[in-house]
């Protein structure tokens, strides 16, 4: 069994690196586009919005079906699907992350390069690409933790009739699961535990503290400490990889360079600016072009015959919100007190902070099939079980901005509290609570969308061939997947987008609209 | 300062039922912090006394700990050795006497200016009539009146500052802390808030008993402080405790505020 779970580890950890690979490359090119064009980000960034909102979860049937269409058949296909579907768990937040480097780039910067006459290419290679850095590194890691949970939910797919399935840690675990095998299930879940540990040790950590170099702020924040960096330094790991990156960096930027240093108006010069309009413009087009070709395939499916089951969406979105609501209002419950406590005293941070990011990122959907088993033996609750997976899949998003909105309260202002002597509660009311309201805001956000995720794992889970389900919106799309139902798919999934779509426009927008004027803490 | 600066304002000085005498000192105070290349210490060994009716002034270069011997005046820290005391007992805790003015005003921008003053009354239990009386009292007395719903967002930095200023006085403290007030500040301001800080402490209604300033402008300690005590930088340590015997008020001109403006400078340099 060792053998098998090494091999499988192995596998899925290759999907999960080409899937972050092509989020990387694409993450960049999105990002430092948008954030560069005015009329660019007019249209990436309402798409990327979008895209954002949308539960990955929901269109895997979809993304099966046409990939496998694509590779006529065949494990290729559903190869790239599980690739594509953890690539767009993790691709919109690093791009959104770069971005936000790129736009809130300090202007005298970018004066400074415009001054020097620096050329796209070197603007991006000297400024931009490090001043992504802390952002790409932040966001890698939460993208990481995603991309994990969808492996786990994608390796094994059945649509209709035929079910696929790859080999990988997921795979082994939903098989251990099916055959209620606890002693695979928890074999495959610590192997899987132990690669997330080791990742955040080995590979995260000591990124973070590189990342710091590049950061745009002149006050010293608190940097981390990770002994396995400072191992790095010492032994010389860290001149070797940097030589590798190095030469590997020097190899691409020579040629680009050279190109990039073009006279203007020389013959090659004129080719090469044409291009890169080219470019430009067939970049924003394909992104259009994309988004509209999917809205074409979805509004085919929505025309009639309208299938019979349509009527019960309305019934199941209320009992998925209500679902979602207890689930959010648990976590406000936990992760406010605990930030604040955090907040107040460094030696619980220096804890804390570390146990919540190795715990965020082992990937819930792991234990989904266990907290079933044993809520529903010992509760004989569904239900519950339901809300609690959907709570794994929305806490860490809001333990993790209430955390660090505890952290960007001033120091001065903590003092001032305690100089004039206000005591806890009081402090809290006044001072900490309004100063981390717009991250809070920020994380109900993602919470929620990360909550709308598990949902739709939550809603219908097998677990030894007995299927445990309870209705709402994931369970209908679940069994549209499982007995083929195309059109009902389609309509779930539209609803359910079109439902998190309003709710993100109209309270939580106006929310952090209305947050931002009021607690925001200018210097 | 206290004393002499109603002095000259031709005032006779205000005790007539005899105060407590009021005293805050430094014993051989140390603070160290720990980081992971080991402990850094901050201030070392630092004695200094202050006794009631004094304006003191901490000046030295950066990392000199200044601030952190004013916080640690204020009982937001405590010392790693040596003792702070407070009319001669060990301080535990923040003390209530002292109101302190912050560097970067530390104002609660979804609090308004009335609220923000209030805020250190709130913390007392004094009853809401008393709290708004106070406050509304405090923001006239610093020239913020008819900006009481105003948010600090819609202050300029000098009159942020002012709410730091009512802020502090609206808890009619024994002892004044201020951390660097006017650094955020432009010159001009700078300038115009100086001269209302010392009307505002010859002011008979305004009973501080001890002011202490950090800054790192010399000019600013030697025209405002009856003392200055210089320190070195990394480690804190103190150079030179110089009592300031100029005449009230003071002119920036006179050969002999710039003797001792340079004779402090040398020490620093």
């Amino acid at each position: 069994m060792l053998r098998t779970i090494a091999i499988d580890a192995a596998l899925s950890f290759s999907r999960m690196l080409v899937a972050y690979g092509c989020s990387l490359v694409f993450a960049i090119v999105y990002g430092v586009t948008a954030g560069r064009s005015k009329r660019a980000e007019r249209v990436m960034i309402p798409i990327l919005d979008v895209l954002q909102s949308v539960p990955v979860l929901a269109f895997f049937p979809a993304a099966v079906y046409f990939f496998i269409a694509l590779a006529r058949g065949g494990r290729l296909g559903v190869e790239m699907a599980a690739v594509f579907l953890i690539f767009t768990g993790q691709a919109w937040n690093m791009a959104f992350g770069v971005y936000e480097a790129v736009t809130t780039l300090p202007s005298d910067s970018t004066e400074a390069c415009a001054a020097f006459g620096l050329s796209p290419w070197e603007r991006f290679r000297r400024l931009e690409l490090p001043a992504s850095v802390p952002k790409i590194v932040y966001n890698s890691i939460l993208s990481w933790a995603a991309g994990w949970y969808f492996l786990v939910a994608c390796e094994i797919i059945s649509i209709g009739k035929s079910s696929y399935s790859l080999p990988g840690l997921g795979s082994f675990i939903q098989k251990a699961m099916e055959a209620a095998d606890m002693g695979g299930m928890l074999a495959g879940i610590g192997a899987l535990v132990a690669i997330v540990i080791l990742l955040d040790l080995l590979v995260w950590r000591p990124l973070t503290i590189w990342a710091e170099k590049y950061r745009f702020e002149f006050t010293a924040a608190a940097v981390g400490e990770s002994r396995i960096f400072d191992l790095y330094r010492s032994t010389g790991v860290a001149r070797s990889v940097g030589g590798v990156v190095d030469r590997f960096w020097a190899a691409l930027d020579r040629p680009i360079a050279r190109i990039a240093r073009l006279p203007r108006l020389s013959p090659a010069g004129r080719v090469f600016h044409v291009l890169r309009v080219l470019w430009r413009t067939l970049f924003v087009l394909l992104a259009a072009a994309g988004a509209l070709a999917i809205l074409a395939v979805i509004v085919s499916f929505l025309r009639p015959p309208i299938p019979v089951e349509v009527r019960k969406i309305p019934a199941a979105l209320l009992f998925s919100f209500c679902r979602l609501l207890v689930a959010y209002v648990i976590s406000l419950c936990w992760t406010i007190p605990l930030s604040l406590w955090v907040g107040e005293n460094d030696r619980v941070a220096r804890i804390v902070t570390p146990v919540a990011e190795v715990a965020a990122s082992i990937p819930a959907t792991a234990f989904f099939p266990l907290i079933v088993f044993f809520v529903v033996r010992s509760l004989g609750s569904v239900d519950l079980a339901a809300v609690l997976l959907v709570l794994t899949g929305m806490q860490w998003y809001l333990l993790f901005n209430a955390l660090a909105g505890a952290r960007q309260v001033p120091g001065e202002m903590k003092e001032m509290t305690r100089s004039f002597g206000l005591r806890f509660p009081a402090r809290a009311r006044k001072a900490i609570l309004p100063a981390m309201t717009p991250s809070l805001i920020t994380g109900s956000v993602t919470g929620w969308g990360g909550g709308w995720n598990a949902l739709i794992l939550s809603e219908y889970v097998t677990y030894g061939r007995r299927v445990y389900e309870t209705p709402g919106i994931g369970q209908l799309l679940v069994r549209a997947t499982v007995s083929g139902n195309v059109r009902l798919l389609v309509w779930s999934i539209v609803a359910m987008v079109l439902l998190i779509s309003l709710l993100n426009r109209f309270v939580w927008r106006r929310l952090y609209a209305a947050a931002s004027v009021r607690f925001r803490i200018d210097a | 300062m206290l004393e002499t600066a109603r002095a000259t304002a031709g005032e006779v000085p205000r005790s007539t039922e005899a105060p407590a005498p009021l005293s805050l000192s430094l014993r051989n105070v140390t603070k160290d912090y720990e980081l992971p290349t080991g402990p850094l210490s901050v201030v070392e060994d630092v004695t200094i006394e202050v006794a009631g009716g004094e304006f003191l002034a901490l000046v030295g270069p950066s990392g000199c700990g200044k601030s952190t011997i004013l916080r640690m005046m204020a009982g937001l820290i405590p010392p790693s050795s040596g003792a702070v005391l407070y009319n001669g007992a060990p301080i535990g805790g923040v003390n209530m006497d002292c109101a302190m003015v912050f560097q970067s005003f530390a104002l609660l921008p979804w609090l308004s200016v009335l609220e923000n003053v209030q805020l250190g009354l709130d913390a007392r239990g004094l009853p809401a009539e008393e709290r708004r009386r106070r406050a509304n009292f405090y923001i006239d007395k610093v020239g913020l009146d008819g900006y009481e719903e105003a948010y600090p967002r819609e202050l300029s930095g000098g009159m942020k500052q002012r709410v730091g200023f009512a802020r502090a006085l609206a808890v009619e403290p024994k002892i004044l802390l201020m951390d660097e007030p006017f650094s955020a500040l432009d010159a001009l301001t700078t300038i115009n808030l100086r001269e209302e800080l010392i009307d505002l402490f010859r002011d008979p209604e305004i009973r501080i008993s001890i002011a202490i300033l950090v800054t790192h402008s010399i000019e600013e300690a030697v025209e405002l402080a009856d003392r200055v005590v210089v320190l070195s930088s990394h480690p804190g340590r103190v150079l030179a405790d110089r009592r300031i015997g100029l005449p009230r008020p003071r002119d920036r001109r006179d050969p002999a505020f710039n003797d001792i403006v340079s004779e402090i400078f040398s020490l620093i340099t």
